[in-house]
């Protein structure tokens, strides 16, 4: 029965949730500049539209970019259906497969060759767009694995899915949680660090990288940018409710729904500061990002503290 | 003929039997064991590719350079190095270290009618003088200390092993590429024919790792604890230092020389940390520092060895190494650009390819340190240093993203670019014998644990390394392939129903984009070189020309410049004070007459003669 339900689950995860948390994002954001907005399942929508068009392709691009998104989404669907960003929704026997650090390299395989895919094409706006993604990643990914290299050190052992089945130091939640929303905010090419819904080309880092893309191809990457959101909101939302003492011996089913809730109230947090922030500029990136590189310093210094 | 050499002294290293055996008296003996044994696999594996690449390669270097010289030189290359890893006392070691040195000099010489070609020989065996003097004052120190020449009585520690053990760290680092005895390593390897560039880079420098592996970590060592800082330290600068630096090059044989010396700083921080292990006694940490250091050594000699072939198909067939010429080959070479992809994942250490898992494992050695050193700051400090790995791993990332796709995405950029073919079977053979190790090294790694625990247990504890790897990267893998398999198939089925069209790539409606629209390797490093700007006086400078240049330039040049400090401010005022003192002192003593050298001899003898009546 347990395991019917954890496949019951996955499966939620993996096809219903990524796109409503977009949706419910965009809806948010809609409502917070006065406006109503599209429906919450217009990404379901958009996506049906995008796999009904046809593509156009440039005459410059090569396999790299026709098999990019394939490559991003199967990364993607992988690293969403192994790190417990809802609930351990994995049998214990496969902790060692959710390796935090396998997560973020496999992660980095989808970033290499969107980035490669940008510039595939011959335009300049794909080469801005991919400079900036790889400056991006080089702030805020150190921070992220020392923030989650904290996070492991109290259980012994580098696999989410043990450290989510057991408690951590509230403190160390905390901060980590924090730089985790910090460094998702860069990840994932939101604001303030890139404005997801702008398309005038020189601001832009991920539009900037997709901006060839169309028809199926588009489909692909938007979805995978979806579960990605998914994915690192969901693992920041985990890490924040551990502060709370009892959270990891709750029973799966309503800790799955919790984290959900969880979840979709991040993604509505997000919007509202969306629609209270404006993007910053590009020289100022590293200054926000340095917050999260701090809150995971800070963890660190009080994870490896004598007790 | 000596390509058959070299590919069989390849074949037959693999397969050696483990028995220490001796020939002749102690000045010539040899010791295989599994440390030894892991090094000769290396060499052999990187050798095979080699000898089936060069003969391809070397058809268009057969004007300018002695094929003959080049051969013999390889196979003398090959031969010292199986020599150094096999040695089993000082003196056998020193003399196929020289051995290994020379040929090497004479293989980056090879092209000697160039400038640039002279020049970078003559640093290199500066260096590599340099680098002998000091290791040879470690070893005669170590005989006065031990009274013996083997290196398996070398086993003291204490303060007075620190002058030796220092001295033979100095000698062995200035091979091995490690900040700040460097320099020769970006200027020598571009300058070798490319299968030279791969043997140096892929397998030469890492002697020096096996060197250090045996007469400070192995057995009975060299135990000097600040070593194992030291080592840490300057592998984690080598690192940061190479990878930063990669970023500025444009030319794609010294961006992967500067891989090269970042390669060796992680590869000497799993060394650090294996020494400190032994520091805390952690036999855990000590094992877990020195696999992933060798491991990564044999990755590192595989996907370097790859990279420098494929620059050298490159260089073949387009004359180019500046990759702000090159572009669109990925249409041109196929197999060359895929074989170059492949090998730039492993080198950013993507999963599932080699590069990942060696990475992996120098990751749990310093969360292992972090857990378990006594004092806070080796703690911290386990804890900074993944920060720091994972900061080298993303660098390189971009690096090779920049590689990559200048060279081998977008539109030519030159007319050697647009006119470029395929290298021959035997170049393309090498390629990709190369990737697919690359590929299998990373599916492999179970089978690997074992030759890996041979080596670590003989550091005095039994191998502790059969629990460590624990990621189940087959089957994920096979998983990853499933699903983009299936993606696959959905969605060329919609695009068959629905045909697309081929199309312009998007011009913003001003006409159709030429190759030098297209972003530049100078633009993409620019971002991350800002940042990193005060290390080495990154600037821009822009300047228009024409009478109204504010809103009609008739032309506009950016130029972006650095300064690498260690050379300017270090290097050369010290290299210059050299060449004063032998340009007016020392140039006298050698003038050219023979009164004058009949006089030394005779001052010489008269030394020696004083010298033996004071005995």
């Amino acid at each position: 029965m347990n395991n019917y339900l954890l496949l019951l689950f996955n499966l939620i995860n993996l096809i219903f949730i990524p796109l409503l948390l977009m949706g419910v994002i965009r809806k948010v954001k809609a409502l917070m500049q006065n406006r109503i907005g599209s429906p919450i399942l217009q990404p379901f929508y958009d996506l049906a539209k995008f796999l009904r068009k046809s593509e156009t392709i440039s005459q410059t691009a090569s396999w790299v970019f026709l098999w990019n998104p394939l490559i991003g989404l199967g990364v993607a669907v992988i690293a969403v259906l192994l790190v417990p960003w809802a609930g351990p929704l994995l049998p214990p026997s496969w902790a060692p497969a959710t390796n935090f650090l396998l997560i973020i390299y496999l992660l980095s395989l989808g970033k290499f060759f969107a980035m490669l895919s940008a510039m595939d094409t011959g335009s300049a706006f794909g080469g801005i767009g991919a400079s900036r993604e790889a400056t991006i990643s080089m702030l805020a990914e150190p921070a992220l694995i020392i923030g989650l290299g904290a996070l492991a050190l109290g259980n012994g052992s580098t696999d989410l899915l043990t450290i989510f089945s057991n408690p951590s130091n509230p403190f160390i939640a905390g901060l980590v949680g924090a730089a985790l929303v910090i460094l998702a905010l860069a990840e994932l090419s939101r604001i303030p660090v890139d404005d997801p819904t702008t398309h005038l080309e020189l601001t832009m880092v991920h539009e900037a990288m997709i901006l060839e893309n169309s028809g199926p191809n588009l489909a692909l990457t938007e979805y995978a940018v979806a579960l990605r959101s998914c994915l690192f909101f969901g693992l920041a939302m985990q890490t924040l409710m551990h502060i709370a003492p009892g959270f990891y011996q709750l029973e799966l089913f309503p800790r799955y729904i919790i984290s959900l809730a969880g979840l979709l109230g991040l993604g509505a947090l997000v919007a509202v500061a969306e629609g209270v922030m404006v993007k910053l500029k590009w020289r100022s990136v590293p200054n926000f990002l340095a917050f999260g590189t701090v809150l995971s310093l800070l963890a660190a210094l009080i994870a490896v503290w004598p007790k | 003929m000596l390509l058959l050499t070299a590919a069989i002294v390849g074949k037959n290293e693999i397969i050696t039997i483990p028995l220490p055996w001796f020939l002749g008296d102690a000045g010539f003996s040899m010791l295989i064991d599994p440390l030894s044994r892991w090094f000769l696999a290396i060499i052999g594996l990187v050798g095979i590719p080699v000898a089936l690449f060069a003969p391809g390669y070397l058809l268009h270097l057969q004007k300018q350079v002695s094929l003959g010289l080049v051969w013999a030189g390889l196979a003398l290359l090959m031969i010292s190095m199986a020599g150094v890893v096999l040695a089993a006392n000082a003196i056998f070691f020193i003399v196929a270290w020289e051995l290994m040195a020379l040929s090497s000099f004479f293989l980056v010489a090879s092209n000697h009618e160039q400038k640039e070609s002279r020049h970078a020989s003559f640093i290199y065996l500066g260096a590599t003088r340099i680098g002998t003097a000091f290791l040879m004052g470690g070893f005669l120190w170590m005989h006065y200390l031990t009274g013996s020449w083997n290196f398996s009585d070398w086993g003291i520690s204490g303060f007075s092993a620190l002058g030796p053990a220092l001295l033979i760290f100095i000698g062995l680092a200035t091979k091995a590429g490690c900040w700040p005895f460097h320099l020769w390593l970006p200027i020598a390897h571009p300058a070798a024919p490319a299968p030279v560039s791969a043997l140096m880079s892929g397998v030469m420098i890492k002697t020096a790792i096996y060197a250090m592996a045996r007469l400070f970590i192995i057995g009975p060592h060299i135990n000097v604890p600040i070593l194992g800082k030291i080592i840490l330290i300057l592998g984690a600068i080598s690192a940061f230092w190479g990878v930063i630096f990669a970023l500025l090059q444009h030319d794609l044989k010294r961006l992967l020389a500067y891989h090269s010396v970042e390669n060796i700083g992680i590869i000497m921080m799993g060394l650090g940390i294996s020494m400190l292990g032994s520091l805390f006694n952690q036999p855990l940490l000590i094992q877990l520092g020195l696999a992933a250091a060798l491991f990564h050594t044999l990755n590192h000699a595989i996907f370097k060895s790859l990279l420098f072939l494929g620059a050298g198909a490159i260089d073949a067939r387009t004359h180019l190494r500046d990759i702000e010429q090159m572009g669109g080959l990925i249409r041109r070479m196929p197999w060359t650009a895929g074989a170059f992809i492949v090998g730039s994942a492993a080198i950013c250490a993507l999963p599932p390819l080699n590069g990942f898992a060696s990475e992996w494992m120098l990751y749990q050695g310093f969360f292992n340190l972090a857990l378990s050193a006594p004092l806070l700051g080796f703690r911290l400090g386990g804890l900074l240093l993944m920060g720091i790995l994972a900061l080298i791993g993303v660098l390189a990332i971009a690096c090779f993203v920049k590689a990559v796709s200048i060279a081998f995405l977008g539109n030519p950029r030159s007319p050697q670019a647009e006119h470029a073919k395929e290298g021959n079977s035997g170049m393309v053979a090498a390629q990709l014998f190369l990737s697919l190790l690359c590929l299998g090294l990373g599916l492999a790694v179970p089978l690997l644990i074992n030759p890996l625990g041979a080596i670590t247990s003989m550091t005095g504890s039994p191998s502790q390394l059969g629990h460590v790897w624990s990621i189940p990267i087959a089957i994920l893998t096979l998983l990853l392939i499933a699903t983009v398999g299936a993606l696959a198939a959905w969605r060329f089925t919609l695009v068959s129903l629905k045909p697309g069209r081929k199309y312009n790539t998007w011009d913003c409606g001003f006409g159709i984009l030429g190759p030098r629209t297209q972003y530049t390797a100078t633009s993409f490093a620019q971002p991350i070189s800002r940042i990193f700007g005060s290390i080495y006086h990154y600037a821009v400078e822009i300047s228009t020309k024409g009478r109204q240049r504010r809103h009609f330039p008739e032309a506009v040049n950016a130029e972006t410049m650095y300064e690498a400090y260690l050379e300017t401010k270090l290097y050369r005022p010290f290299l210059s004070a050299v060449q004063r003192f032998a340009g007016t002192f020392l140039m006298r003593l050698q003038a050219g007459s023979i009164h004058q050298y009949l006089i030394y001899i005779l001052l010489v003898l008269g030394l020696l003669l004083w010298v033996g009546v004071l005995r």
